[in-house]
């Protein structure tokens, strides 16, 4: 293989001969699907090497992940945020990190990691939140890459990449790659934007969260989880008050355990484990080191197709299940025209004449298209309901019990809103 | 109060110290949850051969390392070239050039869990496979995996692990730039615990004596309103199904039309709107008319059951175990169905009938899992079985997998089949065919610089041979884009398609060695510009 000359795009002194020798095969010659406006050669491997700025939003089991396939892949200027710090369950598959990091900052620690690995690439971290950063920290970016298991974090991410799309400059547009996994299954999926489907249109092919129906866990309990909610939901704020459970604690965890375990006695309940109750108080999803590797390399793959021109980039969902031989399934996922985030059309909703403002915020945090939590709701100049600040809450209390109808007419619009969501969702309420 | 809060204080570290894991079980916390200490056992007991240091090879191993399998061997002669220190996250980058590959690989792997041990072994895989010595050391470990060897050696390597069902299974991977597939070669492979999504019988058209006893013992007319809410909608459907039997001669509905009324009548039986338990019966009425006493796959299953003097040597317990689930359906004294699951679904119903019914399934279960050991002691008094292993069998019965695996290449030894695939999967099985011709054109001593879409067209149309129809503009351009892509990248490994192979070969590894999960069977194919995957090749049933 040494014997190839090819030369290479880039006069960076740790740019040995033939270090691009494979990734070159690609960007050296057009393959037969690939569109006339690839331009092979130097010029994509210098853009490649040397101007293209991508940012990875999380720096764990696909994180790490994605920072090593694209520093491989000749990506120099990565960025990486992720607010969190090793654990130890995370070794089994975020492969930056050792037993000696624990406790030490992701972005911080998988920034050093791939740049000793990987020479001449500049990883720059930072450890913190999506949140702190504004639109012209976004701006510099020409692609973003999302590993993250947060759905909110997410939500954030989608819409504040498409607020930022200024039709008069095209550079705004900034693609964004959103991968997931859980167990043997994950997606991969290219959003650009306004032009194609964002994360907020497919809200509903989430899985539901297992909720149990409080009246359940309180009177009439069948499963271990039962007992387990009951002590974290019904007993914990009982018997501790205000002090939150901290779930990476062992004491806390440790009381759970017992109570729950006590309570599963008293019904003839079998089941409760520790680490079924760790399970259930954490929302632990499970996670392993290969199905991370397929999807953050196919968010990667993508992210350098989009790069380079060099093949056609995913249009734009792929999904994968690994459980029963490897099946997975590539399509396009449609654009929703009442879309809060890209949309731009109300949401139609109808409901009673009898409904309670009240009964309209549990049913919008119910819905599993809209997903939002401690929503406040407005129309035109009328506040119907705000959640913060303290003195508008309790001015608007009183609403609560109110008749939807008796505040908006039929056809009108509430304006929802949550400080969790960088967006507003406007709905268009008919009576029945 | 400062007294109770240490009391609390000192109890909470108790049960701390009792119950909370320890580092190894909190390390593997997120995959324990998925294949269990079982499946974590068979993997550290794994040894995986490895047949080079390539980036889709460490890519791999990385997957398998991290989760913690007993011991891998990289065999790699070569030393590692500037390139391969360009595009392998396991070399030293520069530092790497010029040193042993496999040895620059396994330090960097192995510190990725203390756990597991890594050898490289700098030995020619040609020449360990010209002595008896090298046969047999390669058939020793537990799992062999060939990544881009050339079509000869991989011949040899495939015909050696094929020649006992005894020997390791063999993952073949074959890549080239955004293109690849991977194969699985396995005589049989049992799977006990396949983790199926499906809801197995729970036999609520032949109900056991305990259950139909409370099924007769409920009159809607007498219980109170409060119960009548509460009855579990197993005694719902096995009451409605009485009902309707009377009418329809013994008979259960059978035509849309009669399941429809099935339903209607199940929802008519509320007292008040409210009834979930009535809606959840409704709901799972199905089950009526879908459940069987054996399902269709299990029927299938059971035809390769073989007795004792004809038990074979691998596999063996899973083999007996199924002749003895043969018997058991059929024996006079047993339920006349596969054993009875004793994990149920939750249900809209009060924690005491719950209890109850959950009671009644797993006594029935327990008494069925004794008849089926009594008939394994009979029917081979002199094997010896993990009874862990007869308990897990029984228990996942309605869920058992086969998978009856055939030789590397015979898909492609059989041309009616390639054409035929061609025509119903083209882009799949053109892609699959281009890699053929590739590693056919190498193993002949092309140089990679005259791997040209012509040479490889031509090694095609040897492959697939003259059919008598000509190839549909489809198949022409399948055909045509595969090979395309791959004279594009004829020696090309990719980062990206190398971690994409890592994990899609590491999960099918970790399936077999665990037997847990159901793997592949046929060749996987992988298009990373279209980002697709698919199956083909399977063999025929
Ligand atoms: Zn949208």
């Amino acid at each position: 293989m040494a014997e190839s000359t090819m030369a290479n795009g880039n006069a960076n002194t740790s740019d040995w001969q033939d270090r691009y020798y494979h990734v070159d095969q690609v960007l050296d010659r057009p393959g037969p699907r690939t569109d006339p406006s690839f331009a092979a050669g130097e010029g994509v491997k210098d853009f490649l090497r040397n101007k293209c700025k991508i940012l990875v939003i999380g720096a764990g089991g696909l994180g790490c992940e994605i920072l090593a396939n694209l520093a491989l892949t000749g990506f120099k200027d990565i960025h990486v945020i992720d607010m969190d710090t090793i654990d130890i369950s995370n070794l089994n598959r975020q492969f930056l990190f050792r037993p000696k990091d624990v406790g030490k900052p992701k972005a911080i620690v998988a920034a050093e990691f791939i740049m000793k690995r990987v020479p001449g690439v500049k990883v720059t971290p930072y450890y913190g939140k999506i949140q702190d950063k504004d639109d012209d920290y976004y701006l510099q970016f020409n692609l973003v890459i999302c590993g993250l298991d947060s759905v909110e974090a997410r939500r954030w991410m989608n819409a504040t990449l498409v607020n930022l799309v200024d039709p008069e400059n095209p550079e705004s547009l900034k693609p964004l790659i959103d991968g997931g996994t859980e167990g043997f299954k994950g997606q991969a999926r290219v959003i650009l934007p306004t032009i194609s489907s964002c994360y907020e249109c497919s809200l509903d092919m989430l899985n539901k969260p297992t909720a149990f129906p409080i009246c359940t866990i309180a009177n009439t309990p069948r499963l271990p989880e039962h007992c387990i909610e009951w002590a974290s939901v019904l007993e914990w704020p009982r018997v501790h008050g205000d002090k939150k459970v901290d779930t990476d604690d062992p004491e806390h965890i440790g009381w759970l355990f017992q109570v729950a375990s006590k309570r599963a006695r008293e019904f003839n309940i079998e089941g409760v484990t520790w680490s079924l109750t760790q399970g259930v108080v954490k929302n632990i999803i499970p996670a392993i080191a290969s199905t991370n590797a397929i999807i953050a390399a196919s968010c990667c793959n993508e992210a350098f197709k989009i790069a380079t021109s060099s093949a056609a980039y995913l249009d734009n969902y792929f999904m994968l299940i690994g459980t029963d031989g490897v099946y997975s399934y590539t399509f396009q996922y449609e654009k929703r025209d009442d879309c809060p985030v890209c949309g731009g059309e109300s949401m139609d909703i109808s409901i009673s004449k009898e409904w309670t403002v009240e009964r309209l915020i549990d049913t919008l945090t119910e819905r599993q298209d809209i997903q939002i939590k401690k929503p406040s709701l407005s129309s035109g100049d009328m506040h119907i309901y705000f959640q913060a600040p303290p003195q508008l809450e309790q001015a608007t209390r009183p609403n609560l019990e109110k008749k939807v109808s008796e505040l908006v007419k039929d056809g009108g619009e509430i304006t929802v809103t949550a400080t969790t969501l960088p967006f507003s969702l406007s709905l268009r309420v008919t009576f029945t | 109060m400062l007294q109770n809060e240490s009391q609390d204080i000192e109890q909470a570290s108790a049960i701390v110290q009792a119950h909370a894991p320890d580092s190894k079980t909190r390390r593997y916390d997120r995959q324990l949850r998925l294949w269990a200490a079982s499946g974590q056992a068979a993997l550290e007991s794994a040894r995986i051969l490895v047949t080079s240091a390539s980036a889709t090879s460490t890519s791999i191993l990385k997957n398998l390392v991290l989760p913690g399998i007993g011991h891998f061997t990289i065999l790699d002669p070569t030393v590692t070239a500037p390139a391969d220190a360009g595009n392998n996250f396991f070399l030293n980058g520069f530092d790497s050039v010029g040193k042993p590959r496999a040895a620059e690989a396994v330090p960097l792997l192995r510190e990725l869990n203390d756990s597991v041990e890594g050898v490289a072994d700098t030995r020619e895989l040609e020449s360990l496979l010209d002595s008896d010595m090298g046969r047999e050391w390669i058939k020793s470990f537990s799992l062999v995996i060939a990544h881009n060897l050339s079509a000869k050696t991989l011949d040899r390597l495939a015909e050696l692990l094929w020649e006992e069902n005894t020997n390791p299974p063999l993952i073949v991977v074959r890549s080239a730039g955004f293109i690849a597939d991977f194969y699985i070669q396995v005589h049989k492979h049992c799977v006990i615990e396949s983790h199926s999504e499906t809801n197995p019988s729970l036999r609520l058209t032949k109900p056991f004596p305990a259950l139909q006893a409370w099924a007769d013992s409920i009159d809607y007319d007498e219980v109170d309103p409060t119960e009548h809410a509460h009855i579990p909608f197993p005694i719902i459907l096995i009451k409605e199904a009485d009902a309707w039997r009377k009418e329809h001669d013994g008979n259960l509905p059978i035509s849309y039309a009669e399941q429809k009324l099935f339903k209607a009548q199940v929802i008519a039986r509320q007292k008040k709107l409210d009834e979930e338990n009535f809606e959840e019966a409704e709901g799972q009425a199905v089950r009526m008319w879908s459940e069987k006493p054996v399902s269709s796959d299990i029927s299938t299953l059971l035809t390769f059951a073989s007795p004792a003097e004809t038990l074979p040597k691998a596999n063996y317990a899973f083999h007996a175990l199924l002749e003895t689930l043969k018997l058991f359906v059929s024996h006079p004294n047993g339920p006349g169905a596969l054993p009875l699951t004793s994990t149920l679904p939750d249900m809209r119903t009060d924690t005491e009938s719950y209890v109850k019914i959950q009671k009644m399934y797993k006594e029935q279960a327990r008494a069925e899992n004794a008849l089926f050991k009594k008939i394994l002691k009979e029917a081979f008094p002199d094997l010896s079985i993990d009874e862990g292993l007869v308990d897990a069998f029984v228990k996942n019965a309605h869920h058992l997998k086969l998978i009856r695996g055939r030789k590397f290449g015979d898909f492609d030894r059989q041309r009616t089949e390639l054409q035929s695939g061609l025509e119903i999967f083209n882009k799949e099985v053109a892609t699959h065919v281009a890699l053929s011709a590739l590693f056919n054109l190498f193993s002949r001593g092309s140089d990679p610089t005259s791997i040209t879409p012509e040479s490889l067209r031509a090694e095609v149309n040897t492959l697939v041979g003259q059919n008598s129809a000509p190839l549909n503009e489809e198949v022409e351009e399948a055909i045509d884009n595969a090979v395309g892509e791959v004279a594009r990248t004829p020696t090309a490994d990719i980062p990206n398609t190398a971690a994409f192979l890592g994990g899609l070969v590491a999960q099918e590894a970790i399936k077999l060695i665990t037997k847990q999960y159901v793997p592949i069977n046929g060749y996987c194919v992988v298009d990373l510009v279209g980002s697709w995957t698919g199956l083909v090749g399977q063999p025929p049933a």
